[in-house]
Formats: C-alpha cells, sequence, structure tokens
C-alpha cells in the first residue's frame, strides 16, 4: 500500500454504501430483494425483477471460488504497483455475486480455486483481502500486503 | 412504423478523414471540421446542405461548436447517443430516423479525439483520492487496482479461455489479419510496419493474457460520414451505399455504470452484440451466410473473437478456431477490418470501421474485397452496443 495515494472507496453513495458500511464491520453484504431474494449487484434501491421497493442487505461468508483474472504488468494508478493480479471472485452463499480483488505479483492460479477474504485498515477506511484460501497471512509471506 | 420500416431507406453519401497519428497538433475541434469538410465535399454537396449533426457522447465537440465552425447556416436538428464507442451505428440509426421523420435532410455523424495527446481512455479511471458514487460503481472496482478498459477486458479474455480453451494464438490471429491490411492502408497508424504471429507472441504482456498487440492503436484524429436519404443519393455522385438496416441492443442483466461493472452480468464472455446480430438480421432480412465482409469494433483482439460468435460467423466458443482458420483473412470467408482495424488503423471510436464499411460497398478500399455487396459494420462493447448492414446499390 501506497498510503496517501490509495484511491479509497466512496462508503457514503445512497445506493452502494450498505455494502461499505458492512465492510467496516468486517462484514461482506450484498443488496438482495427482500420479496423476491433477486441478486442486486450493482445495487440498486428498486428490484428490476418483482417490482419491489424492499431491499436488504444479506451478510454472507467471505467465501467464493475464482471466477477470472488478469496479471497487470503495466502499471497505470500510483497506488498499485506491477506486476499485480487483479481478482474476480464468485460469492459461495450468492453466486449471482462477484466482487473484485487484488493480490500481490503474478502467482499461479486456477479458475474455481477456493478465496476467502480478510480485512485490512487504510486510515479511517477498510477494504476486503481476497487470499486464495490457504494462503498464509501476508506477513508471513513478506509480502506488501496490498489489498 | 414496422421494425423494417427504415430498411434501405437511408444511405451515406459522403465519408471523410483526417489524418490518424500519436500527435495531431490540432484541437479536436479542427479535426472534426476537416473530417465533416471532406466528407461533405465527397458527398457533392455544401455545408449549406447539411441541417442535422449527430455526435457522440463522449466526444468533447458540441453539435454547436461544429455548426459554428462550419458556419452552417440551417442546422435544424441534432442529437447525441452513446455509450462511448458503443455510438457509431447507433448515430447513424439516429440520422436515418431524423431524415425518415422529416426532421433533417442531410446529417453529418462525426467522431473527434486526440486520443494519445488529449484524454487517453488506456489511462483509465481512478486518479482521485475517493472512487466510486453518484452511479459510476467505480468503488467495487479501482481500489483493487482494476481502472482501465485493458484490464476489464483481460478479465473477459481470460474467461474466455476457461470457458472455451481459447489460445493466445488464436487471439494473434486478430491481430496478425489487421496489421496486414493496415499495412496496404497508407492512412494507417501502422502502415508498412509488419507483424508476424511470432512477433505478436514476443510482445510484452501488460495485462495478462492479453499482450501489447492485442490493444488497439491510441490515436488523434476525426472522421465524418453524411447521411441522408437512399432517393436523394440517387442523385449524388458517389457510388449507392445503403443502409440494409441498423439496430442497437442492451443485454439481460445489462448493468449500470460505464463498463466495470459488466464484470457482474451472468455471462462476460456473450456480449450485447449477439442481441444486436438477432435484431439486425431480423431487420435486414439477411444472415451470416449473405456477408461479404466485416468491420468489428476492435479495441482489443478479445472483443473481435467474442463477435465472430456473437455475429453468428461460428458457434459459441469456437471464436479462436475460427479466427485462426485463415477465414478472417483477405481470401478466407469472412475478411474482417480491411483498413486495420482500431487494432492497426486508429482508434477512432467506431467510426473510422464505418468509413471503411462505405469504402468497401463503394470497392474503392485499399485492401478490397472482390465483388463486395454486403458489409457489416458493428459498433463497441460491452455496455450496450449496435450495428449495421451496409449494401452496394443500384441506381
Amino acid at each position: 500500500m501506497t498510503g496517501a495515494q490509495f484511491p479509497l472507496p466512496v462508503i457514503d453513495d445512497i445506493d452502494t454504501g450498505g455494502h461499505w458500511q458492512a465492510v467496516l464491520r468486517r462484514e461482506i453484504a450484498i443488496r438482495v430483494c427482500a420479496g423476491c431474494g433477486e441478486v442486486l449487484h450493482m445495487p440498486t434501491a428498486y428490484c428490476h425483477a418483482c417490482g419491489g421497493w424492499n431491499t436488504k442487505w444479506q451478510v454472507v461468508a467471505p467465501r467464493g471460488i475464482l471466477y477470472s483474472w488478469t496479471t497487470v504488468y503495466r502499471q497505470i494508478h500510483p497506488a498499485f504497483p506491477a506486476p499485480y493480479t487483479v481478482v474476480l471472485v464468485e460469492l459461495t452463499d450468492l453466486p449471482a455475486a462477484r466482487l473484485v480483488g487484488h493480490l500481490p505479483g503474478e502467482p499461479d492460479l486456477v479458475a474455481g480455486l477456493e478465496m476467502t477474504a480478510t480485512f485490512m485498515d487504510i486510515g479511517d477506511m477498510r477494504v476486503p483481502v481476497w487470499r486464495p484460501a490457504g494462503w498464509p497471512p501476508d506477513a508471513e509471506r513478506g509480502q506488501a500486503g496490498q489489498p | 412504423m414496422s421494425a423494417t420500416g427504415h430498411r434501405n431507406a437511408g444511405a451515406i453519401v459522403g465519408i471523410g478523414a483526417t489524418d490518424f497519428s500519436r500527435c495531431s497538433g490540432r484541437s479536436e475541434l479542427t479535426l472534426a471540421v476537416e473530417a465533416s469538410l471532406a466528407a461533405i465535399a465527397d458527398a457533392g454537396l455544401s455545408v449549406r446542405d447539411i441541417d442535422g449533426i449527430v455526435k457522440c457522447d463522449m466526444d468533447f465537440v458540441a453539435h454547436n461548436d461544429l455548426a459554428h465552425a462550419l458556419g452552417l447556416p440551417g442546422l435544424s436538428y441534432w442529437g447525441e447517443t452513446g455509450t462511448g464507442g458503443g455510438a457509431p451505428c447507433g448515430m447513424v440509426g439516429q440520422a436515418i430516423g431524423a431524415v425518415l421523420s422529416g426532421q433533417a435532410s442531410n446529417v453529418l455523424v462525426f467522431r473527434s479525439l486526440n486520443g494519445r495527446t488529449g484524454a487517453r481512455y488506456g489511462q483509465g479511471d481512478g486518479q482521485g483520492a475517493e472512487q466510486g458514487g453518484n452511479g459510476t460503481y467505480n468503488e467495487f472496482f479501482v481500489p483493487f487496482g482494476l481502472s482501465t478498459p485493458g484490464q476489464m477486458w483481460s478479465l473477459m479474455a481470460r474467461r474466455h479461455m476457461i470457458e472455451f480453451g481459447t489460445t493466445q494464438e488464436q487471439l494473434g490471429a486478430i491481430a496478425v489479419a489487421c496489421r496486414r491490411r493496415a499495412n496496404v492502408n497508407p492512412s494507417a497508424q501502422m502502415h508498412g510496419r509488419e507483424m508476424t504471429l511470432d512477433d505478436y507472441l514476443a510482445s510484452p504482456p501488460i495485462t495478462a493474457p492479453l499482450r501489447l498487440f492485442d490493444y488497439c492503436v491510441e490515436t488523434d484524429g476525426a472522421c465524418a460520414i453524411v447521411v441522408t436519404s437512399t432517393e436523394r443519393a440517387r442523385d449524388l455522385p458517389q457510388p449507392l451505399c445503403v443502409v440494409r438496416a441498423v439496430a442497437q441492443g442492451v443485454q439481460c442483466g445489462m448493468q449500470p455504470g460505464v463498463a466495470f461493472p459488466t464484470l457482474m452480468r451472468d455471462s462476460i464472455t456473450t456480449m450485447p452484440s449477439a442481441v444486436v446480430a438477432r435484431r439486425l438480421y431480423e431487420r435486414a432480412g439477411l444472415g451470416p451466410e449473405d456477408i461479404d465482409v466485416a468491420q468489428f469494433y476492435d479495441c482489443f483482439t478479445i472483443t473481435a473473437l467474442v463477435q465472430l460468435e456473437d455475429y453468428g460467423f461460428c458457434e459459441k466458443g469456437e471464436g479462436g478456431p475460427f479466427a485462426a482458420s485463415g477465414a478472417i483473412e483477405l481470401d478466407g470467408s469472412l475478411p474482417i477490418n480491411t483498413a486495420g482495424g482500431h487494432l492497426s488503423e486508429g482508434y477512432i471510436h467506431g467510426l473510422n470501421h464505418i468509413v471503411e464499411g462505405v469504402r468497401q460497398v463503394r470497392h474503392v478500399s485499399t485492401s478490397q474485397v472482390a465483388g463486395a455487396e454486403v458489409c457489416l459494420v458493428t459498433s463497441g462493447l460491452p455496455i450496450a452496443s449496435s450495428a449495421m448492414i451496409l449494401t452496394r446499390g443500384t441506381r
């Protein structure tokens, strides 16, 4: 992590803020329709499936499987030194929802790999950190522990 | 009016372009004026004849900027559509709608960008200290290092490899085919710069699995076309280029925002192009077997590859083997991107694909497909897309 330059998420958006409020509680939450259960991700206030306005933030296990990934060799953003790997994770509890994560370096990966999330604080903010299940903690691997 | 009410009713009568370079040295307005004057002259018209303008939502040149700079005395219609590279064929559809509804007679459709020296789309989003909110959804992407179109398309390419076994060499076949067409197009940025499949494979990875030559060339330049009724086009000088049909489309679960949320769709290997294709073929009364040559939007090689499937030239998942079979070469069953495409001619955000499509049905391309009568032109994805079929008309 490179501190001040880090692009922190907006956490108080009226449609998406519930996700980030959950992250501050060390939880992963996805917006779903309270009426019909439709997964509303990206988050919206209105359910396009049943026409309902009653939605909730469903807390899910911080687990998923690796859906796709890309290893970035050409650095674009100053907060993310290359090489690093962007992962797309399908949530185990709600397979209709995917979240993006960041792995340092260029690890060997395979589709379907089990992934788990922990959380890392950046100043007053907190972001999920997705890692392959069974990886030792970042500190023990000698990595910088970038989110 | 039925969905086929516009079939064969509109035509593209003028085409124009600036030089394509890495440094134009001119403003985007100046580039737009140059391309527009060239298109109007090509149509055998004068600026006094132009009464409509359609622009892309991401163009910095507004309709009134261009109308003033050209000295249009009678602008009576203007419109704008998007999103970005998905717009161009839809812009033509909008122009035809204006003509058929009597709101305009001759409509200028343009795209101008200093894509290399101005706003570089390859640099992506996320330069601010806080990301997201206000319907951008960037908060789910940029804080994890996902901030450029190339990174997004690489996730899509990897998924295509996971689901269908698509290979680097198959993506390379698209890059090489486009490069060969650009090599003989004096206007192309990659004119004269040959590239073999080995050269492609030796190019550095940028966002694996995509490499340098899977990326298009950021370009300074502009293109413009003039759209009018087919009836009026018969009295104009150029070989008749009829818009057989045009279509726009989104897919179920389309997702909001600009681009990154499309990674949340059920499938990230089938695009809105599949919806556009079905609608376009129905409106045209034609199918993939009728297409002589195609200009596929190709911001990246994978972008063109998925469209080979979505537009029905091969089965889902067979885009890689199809691309590598030679079918997309000039002597193949479906020559593509005959000016070099975004990958090697230049990135004018889909407008240069239309200009080249017109050249093919006029039979004046630098990589002319012998006897071409029917050309498919597509616009960008993955957000929402558009496409059209151009045919060589008879007077």
